[in-house]
């Protein structure tokens, strides 16, 4: 307790010591507590389901894709009575659905799922039920959960049994569930209901061609091992091959993910990315904080030899040190965890809301942050203590009581940990600038990517079409005609395009494609590529060149020949050199024949980073979907565009509501989220480490000089002029500088690994980002070591000859 | 070879009062002599040897060094001058503590105009004069007192100078180790180099060929 009390009125006499001791680490331990609580949030909270990394999703992966996809319901009713690993086997289907009899019409993503759903997840009711395995097919009943019952229903206590009405159709509402996590579900999950296997206008046999619509889980039986269940799946996959070899996705093969990593992968690269960087931003703060103690401790060398002639123990010695140090990362800790409480609630505001957290519940305080940080600033301060307390508590008594000794240099040893510390900083700061810079530049390349459509000014909203008022192509074509006219009329609209998908916003799909000449491959080895239904003027209103042929007119309707329009990228890879207007592709798991009349510019519809190598675009008229995206050109402010465009809605249709009207730069934003949140973070990590690691190098070098007045005094008086003097500082402060470059350009070299696959267009070993990285940090370590160099040259030689 | 006229050390103690270290000093010394500087305490025999070697620059009053007016040069070019001309002896002997023998003799050496070839040669010739070939690789921690002043007069005349100046030169040396420094200078000085040293040993002063006596800053004797 002494011993405590003494360190605290040690780090009280020092004020200055203390301060920068404490905000030094402060900013490492904040850091890391700020990722720790993003990583607690979004890894290791975990799904609230019953053992969840006993849950697999079964995805499909197409021959020679690269994306994954859901399953198709075939390959599901095939595994689902062939499976034996499974106590559960389940799948749901995403779509939207308006809600009405709720004040305004209101579009929500409901969840169609088969009935043991829940119980495969292990999520029970909290009122009600949920689904019976005689609903699955015929019943029209809903499952709530508790956000949406208190916020529509008011909480009411008599739900179960009420009805929600879903595109026209009454459900009778038969439980209430917890509001399920962001990760698994997306935004705004609320409904779920029964009949998976229905799509609005999609047929039964067009369903059962191959088409991958399925979210798919299964809960591992008691004792199944995950190695187990993927041979057995494995065969199942070869039976569904074998069995349906005309499918569509015949040739697809299994991906198995158990639930908390399906939810995590995504992200996984990145924060692997920022929790090493933030782990180099601690330890250079501990480094300088370890060089500050050194100086501290060893500076005290009288005070430890007066302890130890008064019969102190080495280890007492050591104790009150690392009491003090322990003390200095007890303090820091506590103000790491309000800076992470200040930065956390940043972070998703950062990256548009791409990463999925509940909006306004990132937070840096919760129990496991604050055990995290109490841990790591315990740790901190022992390891950073200890060495230096070593160190300093070997002083050799009778030497050290001796007035007039060899002085408080420092023996080489402890001059060789400092170089090493600086070196250290060096070599971490020079590999979290390199991966910064690498970061930057791929930021800044993927925001200049042009997406191939004019962005400019753009809104967007959708609105889904009910089966009961538009339930074939022919009406659906018509209610968009409707539209079209109603919205063009808008004061304020300068463009405007209907159509089932547009680029960047949702996923649209692949629809497989061959030329119906030669040898025609099976479906199953066809290729995919997204499409678009799109109405008359589209191209011209999204600011798409037409290269070649024709845009769509009103000929290309339902009992005209099917007509298709291809990318510029798809007409090479398909065409190459031919021309490919006139030609016919066979198009869909049904082969369809359709005719291209017209070839367009590319354009970046899946992810701004990746160029397709093929995108078709239909005729509404001739293809459509229920799911009808509206997107207007307007400078008017996004809340007067919503406004109108509801207002026309209503007027063709009172019961169709409008989802997720926003800006279209939200979307942008959302395309750019990950690069932003990396670009940021791991910006503001170099910075900071760019900063400790000048205050380090600094410090030491200031330090030495300090040290070695005399030396320089005697130097001067041998003839050194200020530039030897000059020289000889900033050489042996560069010294440990350049090695450390050495080792951390070595780093960053074996370290692009890690951010490769989070680069755009620039190379993890690009020499020129590599290069400025080093010559940036040469130059700051350059300056950090001629300040003191400088004031070394003003050492007067008589002073520093009488001071020695 | 040195003549000093008027020459005054002073420091500001208030407004327009000064403290003065030495005043009204005129001294003339001829290439070859030896001369012992004495006083007590605070007489002001360092200032005037820093003087003398150009390391103090804030004097008034006149200071020739071999007909170069000292007082009307630059900084630089008294460094230059003094490390062309002047070499050093310390009471503390000075070495630097992390460089061997060798190393230590090299440092003035390497501040001046010298090739690397030159250097070797010069620091091998003067380890052979002074006879502690054997000792060039160890570091000064390794060395008694009297050896360390040894390889410190080495270090001062190694680049040759015209004139030695030393500060209490066996003030850290019992009298045997003193004696051969002692001896040591009056080779030297037989040889023809100008010797200038600050001493309180009447012993010591006794191997120079005349005597300078400072108090309070004022010249109060000359002895032949």
């Amino acid at each position: 307790m002494n011993d405590l009390k003494f360190a605290l009125r040690q780090l009280r006499k020092s004020p200055a010591f203390t301060s920068i001791a404490v905000i030094t680490l402060a900013l490492g331990i904040g850091l890391n507590t700020a990722i720790f609580s993003l990583i607690n949030d979004l890894f290791l909270k975990g799904l609230p389901f019953q053992e969840p990394e006993r849950v697999l999703h079964i995805l499909t992966k197409g021959k020679d894709r690269t994306d994954e996809f859901q399953m198709s319901a075939l390959r599901f009713m095939l595994y689902r009575d062939g499976q034996t690993i499974f106590s559960g086997f389940a799948a749901e289907n995403q779509q939207a659905a308006t809600v009405s009899g709720l004040g305004d019409p209101l579009s929500v993503p409901i969840f169609k799922a088969t009935a043991n759903w829940f119980d495969v997840l292990g999520v029970r009711p909290i009122m009600g039920r949920t689904f019976l395995p005689q609903e699955e097919e015929g019943a029209d009943v809903a499952i709530i959960t508790d956000r949406f019952w208190k916020a529509r229903f008011a909480g009411s206590q008599d739900i179960i049994g009420k009805t929600i009405v879903l595109d026209g159709v009454a459900h009778t509402i038969v439980g209430v569930i917890a509001k399920m996590p962001v990760s698994w579900t997306g935004p705004n999950a609320d409904v779920w209901t029964t009949k998976p296997m229905v799509i609005p206008g999609f047929s039964y046999e067009k369903m059962m061609r191959g088409s991958a619509f399925l979210r798919v889980i299964g809960r591992l039986k008691p004792g199944v091992t995950l190695d187990q269940a993927k041979a057995a799946l494995g065969t199942l996959e070869d039976s569904y091959r074998s069995q349906f070899p005309e499918r569509g996705d015949a040739q697809a093969r299994n991906i198995i993910k158990t639930l908390p990593e399906d939810v995590t992968e995504n992200l996984r690269p990145g924060f692997a990315t920022l929790l090493t960087a933030v782990g180099f931003v601690l330890l250079i703060a501990c480094s300088n904080v370890a060089n500050l103690l050194l100086v501290r401790f060893s500076g005290r060398r009288r005070e430890i030899s007066l302890r130890l002639a008064l019969g102190a123990t080495r280890g007492s010695v050591l104790r009150l040190f690392v009491f003090e140090s322990v003390l200095i990362s007890l303090l820091a800790g506590i103000l790491g965890a309000a800076l992470a409480w200040q930065l956390v609630p940043l972070v998703p505001k950062l990256t548009a809301n791409f990463l999925p957290i509940e909006q306004g519940s990132a937070s840096a305080l919760s129990v496991p942050v604050l055990l995290f940080t109490i841990g790591l600033s315990l740790v901190t301060g022992f390891a950073m203590g200890l060495y230096p307390a070593l160190q300093s508590s070997r002083a050799d008594i009778v030497d050290a009581l001796k007035e007039g000794g060899r002085g408080t240099q420092g023996s080489v040893r402890q001059q060789q940990f400092r170089k090493i510390l600086v070196g250290a900083q060096v070599a971490l700061s020079v590999t979290l600038l390199a991966g910064a810079s690498l970061l930057i530049t791929s930021f800044v390349r993927l925001s200049q990517q042009d997406p191939g459509f004019n962005t400019d000014k753009l809104w967007i909203g959708v609105t889904v079409l009910s089966q009961a008022q538009h339930p074939d192509q022919a009406r659906r074509a018509r209610f968009a005609e409707q539209l079209q006219t109603a919205l063009r009329a808008t004061p304020g609209f300068e463009d405007l395009m209907l159509s089932s998908s547009f680029p960047l916003f949702g996923n649209p799909g692949a629809t497989l494609y061959t030329r119906p000449e030669g040898n025609v491959p099976p479906v199953a080895e066809r290729k995919g590529a997204p499409s678009n239904d799109i109405m008359p003027g589209w191209f011209r209103a999204a600011g798409i060149p037409l290269i070649a042929g024709r845009d769509f007119n009103e000929q290309d309707v339902m009992d005209h020949p099917n007509v298709i329009i291809i990318s510029k990228a798809g007409a090479k890879t398909v065409f190459g050199d031919e021309n490919p207007i006139g030609k016919t592709l066979l198009i869909t798991n049904g082969s369809v024949p359709v005719e291209i009349v017209g070839v367009v510019g590319d354009v970046r519809s899946v992810q701004l980073n990746h160029a397709n190598n093929m995108e078709f675009y239909r005729p509404f008229a001739q293809e459509s979907w229920p799911f009808l995206k509206i997107v207007v050109r307007s400078p008017l402010p996004p809340e007067t565009i919503t406004y109108s465009i509801q207002t026309a809605l209503r007027s063709i249709d009172p019961s169709l509501a409008l989802i997720w009207p926003q800006p279209f730069s939200e979307i942008m934003a959302q395309a750019l989220g990950q690069a932003r949140l990396m670009m940021w973070l791991l910006g503001i990590f170099a910075g900071v480490a760019l900063l400790l690691a000048s205050i380090g190098i600094y410090g030491a070098v200031a330090y030495t000089v300090e040290q070695r007045t005399g030396e320089i005094g005697v130097r001067m008086a041998l003839g050194a002029q200020t530039r030897d003097v000059l020289r000889l500082v900033v050489n042996q402060g560069m010294k440990p500088v350049l090695v450390g470059l050495a080792i951390g350009i070595a780093a960053a070299f074996a370290l692009g690994r890690l951010i490769g696959s989070q680069l755009y267009q620039v190379s993890a070993h690009d020499p020129l980002l590599l290069g400025g990285a080093t010559v940036l940090l040469m130059a700051i370590a350059l300056m950090a070591c001629l300040l003191p160099a400088r004031r070394a040259t003003n050492v007067d030689p008589i002073t520093a000859l009488r001071s020695e | 070879m040195i003549k000093l006229r008027n020459l005054e050390r002073r420091y500001p103690l208030a407004k327009e009062k000064f403290f003065y270290v030495l005043r009204d000093i005129n001294i003339d010394i001829q290439e070859g002599e030896f001369i012992s500087i004495m006083g007590p305490s605070g007489a002001g025999k360092s200032t005037l040897l820093h003087i003398l070697g150009m390391h103090d620059h804030g004097w008034r009053g006149e200071y020739f060094f071999r007909e170069t007016a000292v007082h009307h040069l630059k900084t630089k070019e008294r460094a230059t001058l003094r490390n062309e001309q002047i070499g050093f002896v310390f009471q503390q002997y000075h070495l630097l503590d992390d460089l061997t023998v060798y190393e230590n003799l090299d440092i003035p050496l390497s501040y001046r105009r010298y090739s690397k070839s030159e250097r070797a040669a010069l620091v091998a010739d003067t380890l052979d004069r002074f006879q502690i070939v054997g000792k060039k690789d160890l570091y000064p921690r390794q060395l008694s007192g009297g050896q360390q002043q040894l390889v410190g007069v080495a270090r001062a005349i190694i680049a040759e100078p015209k004139l030695l100046l030393a500060d209490e030169p066996t003030g850290n040396l019992h009298s045997g180790q003193g004696e051969e420094i002692m001896e040591l200078f009056r080779k030297l000085n037989d040889e023809g180099m100008t010797i200038i040293q600050v001493t309180h040993s009447e012993k010591n002063a006794s191997y120079g060929k005349r005597t300078i006596q400072l108090r309070d800053g004022w010249i109060t004797k000359r002895e032949q």
